[in-house]
């Protein structure tokens, strides 16, 4: 976790917001820790286990084909989680550190991105250097933190995967992916869900968990206490 | 069936038609579609999720489709799907409380319905017996894959799948590789030489764990085996036929044939808690030869923490295939290269599939693909036979068995767990509920 300072942030038409300050991952969320939410790695077989258990959280659903399997596993971001997976993710990760860990607002992330970015855009070097998109990423996801961080020290905010943001009663996914071409990877860049990141679902009702089509979509969570 | 036969079935069809067939005729033939906005009425058999998503799909995949009728074993999974078809398919469904059916017997009612076209997808040990049921009865016939667990139920979808030709019904199976497009690109490249004789390849499906239902106190045996029928081989085949018969079925569709014998082995190592997880493997490793000699291995393998993969690749003499359905897409390097992604606007292969069904019936030109899938999941059968016994298993020993494992009657009430098979110990022939006779 890196902290971000508070600031205010201008959305268009919107008075300006103060946000922050917070805590916020280094990298997007990795296979390697989603695999522990997603495959009940935490729970052993043995019931004499202490620990900290975590109530009322749900797991996803196991799936069928783990989204973008051909990309690598191990240190890559984890991919194709649903908002709802991506929130109970982040519940149930806070009953088992005892940290509030949340999805950003798309105000917080906006903030963080564009800190991170410095005073002008493109200050910390050219974008291929910094982030994994349609040009550089021969479309696929990559390891986390395999491109230089920002001045925030954060890494991949912009491209490999867009993150999981909350935006009032609408959610969506920021700052652009591998796939993204360069207009659409910056601190502006939000897409809300359409029908095509689910469409080869085959089951109905869709999966409450996965999004079958969508490589693209990862999160990284941010903590507010210190 | 060339064009000029396809025009003069439908003349003859459409005369006969105008002329008021013979009651005798009608009765044997299908309804036909010469008029391409002609409805049809399609009912479905199994209302888990994969059937009512097969439904839904039917309806996306072509004008003039409506969901008449409805059967599923238990009431809630039945209940269940119409709400949410209803929320999906709007007015597409049209089935009121005396066309929704529940019980051991609930196809036969839905068959009995005024529908042309079923939807099967109800766990595959039912398979054989219902295919028999909607061929008989003159219905076209969308069918889940696998179609049997054992050669006996093969030897009946092999005569239904005769009998479908004969009375000119099509049928389409939930192989939907054979409706991707990027397979079927790919494919026909690999068809048409583009790597040669096809000299050795590798079929894998491996992944993590699936679900399991967990069992309530009010649940027999009957009932609860059947809720999570993954486990149970009598019911899914074990999970080498359930799932892998798809990337097995790409092996047969490369190499236009199927195997003349298996060998291999698998096992239950991760997959140890009973009863949650009945008594099928966690892994398969089988190696499948073909004619000519040509092997093509197969593996497939459902252990927690594990790497996945899921593809098939073929080694020719002129260079390599590999498809997969996936982002990797189809793929062919060598003398000739050829890529083909799957792309965010193909149309899902979920759908392609029923498109393609009703097209087949409306123009007159029936698809059967029900010998095909039928020699695909016998192919799995004897893969998981080999694994199961230890022994190399031949096409022809497969195809002549008497392996039948149906657990008696169906009813609900006490059902014994099977055994979990033990290479060197189990034998092909066998009893439902043993290792040998």
């Amino acid at each position: 976790m890196m902290p971000v300072p508070a600031g205010t942030v201008q959305r268009p038409g919107a008075a300006p917001l103060a946000v922050g300050p917070f805590w916020m991952m280094k990298s997007e969320v990795t296979w390697d820790l989603y695999d522990v939410f997603v495959f009940e790695l935490d729970k052993s077989s043995d019931s004499t286990q202490a620990g900290r258990t975590v109530n009322a959280v749900s797991r996803p659903s196991k799936p069928y084909v783990l989204p973008g399997d051909s990309f690598g596993h191990a240190g890559y971001p984890a991919i194709g989680m649903s908002l709802h997976a991506a929130r109970e993710f982040a519940r149930w990760l806070s009953g088992k550190t005892g940290r509030r860990y949340r999805l950003p607002t798309i105000e917080e992330w906006q903030h963080a991105c564009r800190l991170g970015a410095g005073r002008a855009p493109g200050s910390s070097g050219p974008l291929a250097a910094r982030a994994w998109f349609a040009r550089n990423a021969d479309d696929k996801t990559h390891p986390v933190a395999s491109r230089a961080p920002d001045v925030l020290g954060l890494h991949d905010v912009l491209g490999n995967v867009a993150e999981w943001t909350v935006a009032g009663a609408d959610s969506g996914v920021a700052g652009g992916g591998f796939s993204s071409d360069s207009a659409a990877v910056s601190c502006d860049a939000w897409q809300s869900q359409t029908r095509a990141w689910n469409v080869s679902d085959p089951q109905l009702p869709k999966s409450r968990w996965w999004l079958t089509d969508a490589f693209f979509v990862g999160m990284r969570l941010i903590a507010a206490d210190s | 069936m060339t064009q000029t036969e396809s025009v003069s079935r439908r003349s003859f069809l459409k005369t006969a038609a105008a002329l008021g067939a013979t009651p005798a005729l009608m009765a044997a033939a299908p309804r036909v579609y010469a008029d391409g906005r002609a409805t049809i009425r399609v009912g479905l058999i199994g209302c888990g999720g994969r059937g009512s998503g097969a439904a839904a799909d039917a309806v996306r995949g072509s004008e003039g489709i409506e969901i008449v009728a409805m059967g599923d074993l238990q009431p809630d999974r039945l209940a269940r799907a119409r709400t949410q078809l209803a929320q999906e398919i709007g007015a597409s469904l049209r089935v009121d409380d005396a066309h929704a059916f529940s019980g051991f017997d609930a196809y036969k009612k839905v068959i009995a319905s005024d529908v042309d076209l079923v939807i099967l997808a109800t766990p595959p040990g039912f398979r054989p017996t219902h295919i028999k049921a909607v061929i008989e009865a003159g219905k076209h016939l969308f069918t889940e894959k696998p179609v049997a667990v054992d050669p006996v139920g093969i030897r009946s979808v092999l005569a239904s799948a005769d009998l479908a030709t004969q009375r000119g019904l099509a049928v389409v199976a939930g192989t939907q590789r054979r409706h991707q497009i990027h397979y079927l690109e790919t494919m026909k490249r690999v068809h048409d030489g583009a790597i040669g004789d096809i000299l050795a390849g590798r079929v894998y499906w491996n992944q993590g764990p699936l679900w399991a239902a967990d069992r309530t106190p009010q649940m027999s045996d009957m009932e609860w085996q059947i809720r999570n029928w993954l486990y149970f081989t009598w019911l899914s085949g074990d999970h080498i036929v359930e799932q892998h018969v798809h990337n097995i079925d790409v092996a047969n569709w490369a190499l236009r044939a199927h195997p003349v014998r298996a060998y291999g082995m698998g096992g239950r190592q991760t997959r140890v808690e009973q009863p949650k997880f009945g008594h099928i493997f966690d892994h398969f490793c089988v190696e499948l030869e073909y004619p000519g000699g040509v092997r093509v291995t197969s593996m497939c393998r459902q252990q927690t923490g594990t790497r996945g993969a899921n593809e098939e690749v073929f080694a020719g003499t002129r260079g390599t295939a590999s498809l997969a359905d996936s982002n990797a897409g189809g793929r062919i390097r060598g003398a000739t290269e050829f890529q083909r992604a799957k792309l965010p606007d193909d149309v899902t292969p979920y759908v392609r599939e029923h498109t393609d069904l009703v097209a087949s019936i409306r123009a007159g030109t029936p698809l059967n693909e029900l010998r095909q899938v039928a020699e695909s999941t016998l192919t799995a059968i004897m893969a998981r036979e080999a694994a199961y016994t230890g022994l190399p298993i031949t096409w022809d020993e497969i195809l002549a068995s008497n392996l039948d494992l149906t657990p008696g009657p169906l009813e609900f009430g006490p059902i014994a767990m099977p055994p979990v098979p033990m290479p060197g110990v189990t034998k092909l022939e066998r009893t439902a509920f043993g290792h040998g006779r």
